[in-house]
């Protein structure tokens, strides 16, 4: 399969690469670990006279321990955030995302920027950036911005980006004590392959209770987009944690929240089902790490 | 427009004029005419394109050659020396793990990379070492055999 023609261009510099992509306009486009991006030109689903990478600019493929939060680069691989040791620490439904994403060989070019990019409602790092809170860093000619991750998501393969804005990298707010959260993908094997299903927990209980302070659910798979799911994080707000209550928050994530199709990859009785389940065992785990 | 880079392969330095939607693994096979690297799919799911770069292996096939501009490449031709085959490749000839032998230089590179990393990986740790390639043939039984013998 041919790659099309195009120009290669490499800035060192986020402004560099931002004064090229305004001069080049809609001709041009980013390249991080080119997992996506090169297939999609080798299959002409995108074209493109101008490739402007993104890998030789300082910083962006960084993880940074800041106080009170995570800073990691647009650029890291996955490979990278799953050996980093604050993500081992403190991360582990992002680190359990990079982990099942793709193959180890994927893993060491495909970046978490490039998964957010792609805006796959099956995207494996994404359940987990939306209930750790996660902040997208965006930077255009015009300046520097932020978005909720909650709001990023805009459709299948669209985002809130505008054709010059640069992903930096993202703001993950560290966990506050006794918090856990949990991944889980459901496929129908275990490496390169699509998800049916993928659902990420997060909850925080009171000290030495089993009470709920807070709690966010986010699904894959079950929407145009990765959706977070209000609903059930509601019925479990304030309520004691245990089975009864994840079994009833499961069933509205399943009835109330999400919205799945039929394909050939499930139906959408079948996801909707895999969404109580997910839920229920994604909560249960993440209450096993908030009161260890 | 030609750009000019370089790498080193297997110890030894090149410098190439390559076109900018060139990727690695035509580089390699074509133009430098070290056709251990194989083509499978051509977009990431069969890893029969594996090579090291920089001390990770990658599907080569989705990378293009400029971004490998001063990388350091191991192709499975930089496996063997004078005294002979690498063990892992004399193991694979032992265990029966090559029947047509596509998916073999991947395979070997994966699970180069994997020893070297681990030298004594678990039953799960070799097959998720391997799961990025996959073989048409052999039901990867032999091949996870003949990395399991090679296992300090
Ligand atoms: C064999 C195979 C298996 C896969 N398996 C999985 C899987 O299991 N789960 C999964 O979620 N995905 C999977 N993928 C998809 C892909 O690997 C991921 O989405 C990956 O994270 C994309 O990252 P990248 O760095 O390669 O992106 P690229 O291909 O470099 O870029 C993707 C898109 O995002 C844009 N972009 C990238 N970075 C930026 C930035 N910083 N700012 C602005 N725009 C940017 C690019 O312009 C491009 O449009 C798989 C792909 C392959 C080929
Ligand atoms: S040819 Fe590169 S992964 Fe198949
Ligand atoms: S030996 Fe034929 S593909 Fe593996």
């Amino acid at each position: 399969m041919l790659l099309p023609k195009f120009e290669f261009h490499e800035p060192e510099s986020i402004e560099k690469a931002l004064a090229l992509k305004k001069q080049l306009n809609s001709g041009a486009r980013f390249l991080a670990g080119g997992t996506d991006l090169l297939v999609y030109l080798k299959k002409k689903i995108v074209s493109t006279d101008h490739v402007i990478s993104l890998q030789r600019i300082d910083g962006l493929g960084e993880i940074q321990e800041n106080e009170s939060n995570l800073f990691i680069g647009a650029c890291t691989t996955m490979a990278a955030i799953s050996r980093h040791p604050a993500v081992l620490k403190r991360f582990c439904a992002l680190k359990s995302g990079a982990d099942n994403m793709g193959t180890h060989l994927i893993r060491n070019r495909a970046t978490i920027g490039g998964n957010v990019c792609n805006a796959s409602p099956a995207g494996d790092t994404l359940p987990a950036l939306l209930v750790y809170d996660a902040v997208a860093l965006v930077e255009s000619p015009d300046g520097k911005r932020e978005i909720p991750l909650t709001d990023f998501f805009k459709g299948p393969g669209k985002t809130d980006l505008k054709n010059d804005d640069i992903l930096t990298g993202f703001r993950l707010p560290y966990p506050p004590d006794h918090s856990g959260a949990h991944y889980i993908q459901l496929g129908k094997r275990k490496s390169a392959e699509i998800n049916v299903v993928n659902a990420a927990s997060f909850l925080t209980c009171e000290p030495g209770t089993s009470n709920i302070l807070s709690a966010r659910i986010a699904l894959g798979s079950v929407a145009p987009t990765p959706i977070r799911a209000p609903e059930a994080e509601a019925a479990l707000m304030g309520r004691t944690a245990g089975d009864d209550t994840f079994n009833a928050a499961a069933e509205t994530a399943r009835f109330k929240d999400c919205s799945p199709i039929d394909d050939f990859r499930g139906s959408a009785a079948y996801r909707r089902a895999m969404v109580g389940v997910l839920t229920k065992r994604t909560l249960a785990e993440a209450f096993d790490q908030a009161r260890a | 427009m030609k750009k000019l880079i370089q790498m080193t392969i297997n110890d030894r330095a090149y410098e190439v004029a390559v076109e900018p939607n060139k990727t690695l693994a035509d580089l390699i096979r074509y133009d430098l005419g070290l056709t251990g690297t194989k083509k499978g799919c051509d977009t990431g799911d069969c890893g029969a394109c594996t090579v090291i770069l920089n001390g990770d292996p990658v599907n080569s096939c989705l990378v293009l050659a400029v971004q490998a501009d001063n990388a350091v490449i191991e192709t499975i031709e930089g496996l063997s020396t004078d005294d002979g085959l690498h063990p892992l490749q004399q193991a694979f000839v032992e265990k029966g793990a090559i029947q047509c032998g596509f998916c073999t230089p991947g395979m070997i590179l994966s699970a180069k990379n994997l020893l070297d990393k681990n030298p004594a990986p678990t039953e799960a740790e070799i097959r998720e070492g391997i799961s990025g390639n996959l073989c048409r043939c052999t039901g990867y039984q032999k091949i996870f055999e003949a990395i399991e013998s090679t296992r300090s």
